[in-house]
């Protein structure tokens, strides 16, 4: 779906790069774009729109290469819905849907025909008639969602899709976002701040802070990783030789008062039985870690903070 | 609760679709249809065009009935006769036509910065120069549309009235039509520059009065100072009133055709000038 390789952009006035030296390959599905404020997110879903162009590197969005002379017709295969509030206030959502259809290539009956069905399928019904000016903030972010999906783009960019909306709001527009890449196939970048949106609905997640990727994978892997974490305790404190074997079962990412937090090199836990028996320890407490997606988020970003 | 659909059907075929610029110029004027400012301009230059035909019913009376032969001798002393009525039958491309270009074009650009759509309008398959493309053409076309009544109907009343001997040139509409076209254009030109630098549609009319009244004020300045009359070429409400006047071959006191030429040139190059850089995406590689 999207690969790029030391993939650099840089803005005209910054005398630092936005983006530097990222690489990275997407495969179908909802991808998490996770990161601070400022990290870089809305930047790299321009570069994927073609709107900025690479200052080095290159990769590509749909089999198009990025800053390539035919990103405008790449833009009528991409979807994609702002962080800022782009509505046009004197037009109702039934006007200004059909407005972006047409836009992105439809025949004007046939956009006007769209906008029903999508406004419909986000749930605005005959509210699509009234001017967007006195909408609800999540009635105004519904309209952003379906102006980014009235041409059947293959790919959709969602920047932020649940700002400012209430906790059921925010289900609403996540069960949005898992609906539109079940239902329609459609490929989904979601750039938030939020760790609970993207835990919810990615199965890809990259991480990026000031302007670099700090870790990405599927999360499926990353579960995967993150149930290898267990904390250890023994009857009797290690000593010092047995401590320095503990390396032998994993990782240890930190060790107080008889507890060891182990990241286990292999995912069976009964492994640390085995090595207390051969190292003539007695494990009395073997505890997987819950790690949430926070704690790796924090160690991404900050890994001198450790576990 | 709102209520959600079942599912979403795939989209029609995308290579139906107009080109870009014309499908922005169409929601424009969907815009301006929607705002009341266009009953009133329509009553007035509705009222201005049947005074225009109707003058030249009155003239077919005076000059087939010789019982009105002292009015019509008095007629001559007032109105104007021969190439001047030409030229004025487009005289409403003045104060009001500048006034109604300013309402609409002074929004025309600065709405879309005021709703920021501008970006998202780039997000799609839409290139700045169908965006300029779309707001230059829909501010010409305007006056170009209210100007076209004006040129055509007293011609066609005059032919079907009076023939070849009518008060209206039989080759009127082809000496207005191009000076109209250059009008009007230098209307839109300069109200969608001027629109481009303001926040908000508000601003946007003020630009537009401003820098007409601005530059008016200015030649009207430098005149008085060096005696220089050429330089009301800077004039875009004189060069406005100029064009037809040249086309249909009445001498301007003020300007002839080289500094009619290059004060429109000036002001044509530099408000797209303006407009293109300031419709440009901020960090513009497109």
């Amino acid at each position: 779906m999207i690969a790029f390789e030391n993939l650099e952009v840089r803005y005209a006035a910054a005398a630092a790069p936005a983006l530097k030296g990222l690489t990275l390959a997407l495969d179908q599905g909802i991808v998490g774009l996770l990161g601070p404020n400022g990290a870089g997110k809305s930047t790299l879903l321009k570069a994927l729109l073609g709107l900025l162009r690479p200052s080095a590197g290159g990769g590509t969005v749909l089999g198009v290469a990025l800053g390539a002379p035919e990103a405008a017709k790449l833009r009528a295969r991409i979807g994609y819905m702002p962080e800022y509030d782009a509505l046009i206030e004197d037009a109702s959502a039934y006007e200004q849907v059909a407005f972006w259809g047409e836009l992105s290539g439809l025949a004007p009956e046939s956009a006007r025909d769209r906008a029903h069905e999508v406004l419909y399928f986000v749930g605005l019904d005959e509210a699509r008639y009234r001017p967007v000016s006195g909408y609800s903030t999540g009635m105004r972010q519904r309209v952003k969602l379906a102006q980014a999906l009235v041409h059947s783009p293959e790919l959709v960019f969602l920047d932020e899709p649940t700002n400012g909306l209430d906790p059921d709001g925010r289900r609403r527009m996540l069960d949005l976002v898992l609906r539109v890449h079940a239902e329609l196939g459609t490929g989904v970048i979601l750039a938030s701040h939020l760790l609970g949106d993207v835990e919810r609905v990615a199965d890809q997640l990259v991480i990026l802070d000031q302007g670099q990727i700090k870790a990405a994978g599927s999360m499926a892997g990353l579960r995967r990783a993150l149930a290898r974490r267990v904390e250890l305790r023994f009857l009797d404190p290690l000593d010092a030789a047995q401590e320095a074997a503990l390396a032998e079962l994993g990782a240890v990412l930190e060790a107080r008062n008889g507890l060891y937090d182990l990241e286990l090199a292999e995912a069976d836990p009964t492994a640390a039985f085995r090595w207390a028996q051969g190292q003539g320890a007695t494990l009395i407490q073997l505890t997987p870690r819950h790690d949430r997606l926070d704690e790796v988020l924090l160690r991404a970003l900050h890994p001198q903070m450790g576990a | 609760m709102p209520i959600y659909a079942p599912t979403l059907p795939p989209a029609p075929d995308l290579s139906h679709g107009q080109p870009p610029a014309l499908v922005l110029a169409r929601f424009d004027m969907t815009r301006l249809w929607r705002q009341k400012i266009g009953r009133f301009f329509g009553f007035t230059f509705l009222f201005l065009l049947l005074w225009k035909v109707a003058r030249i019913y009155v003239d077919h009376l005076l000059q087939t009935n010789q019982t009105f032969k002292p009015m019509q001798d008095f007629a001559k002393t007032i109105l104007t006769q021969g190439a001047d009525f030409q030229a004025d039958l487009l005289n409403p491309a003045s104060y009001l036509l500048w006034f109604l270009v300013a309402l609409v074009g002074g929004g025309l650009v600065a709405r879309d910065t005021l709703y920021r759509v501008r970006p998202l309008m780039y997000a799609h398959p839409v290139a700045p120069r169908d965006y300029l493309l779309a707001k230059l053409g829909f501010a010409s076309a305007l006056p170009f549309a209210i100007l076209l009544p004006f040129a055509l109907l007293p011609w066609l009343m005059s032919l079907i009235l009076a023939g070849a001997s009518g008060p209206v040139w039989v080759t009127a509409p082809l000496r207005l039509l191009p000076a109209m076209a250059v009008s009007s254009v230098l209307m839109g030109t300069l109200a969608a520059g001027a629109s481009s630098m303001a926040a908000t549609p508000r601003a946007g009319i003020g630009w537009v009065l401003g820098l007409v009244l601005g530059s008016a004020t200015l030649a009207s300045m430098i005149q008085g100072l060096t005696g220089f009359s050429a330089v009301q070429a800077i004039n875009p409400i004189l060069l406005a009133e100029t064009w037809p006047q040249l086309f249909v071959g009445v001498a301007h006191p003020l300007m002839g055709w080289g500094p009619a030429l290059l004060g429109t040139a000036f002001h044509l190059g530099l408000w797209t000038f303006v407009a293109a850089k300031r419709t440009m995406p901020s960090e513009a590689v497109i």
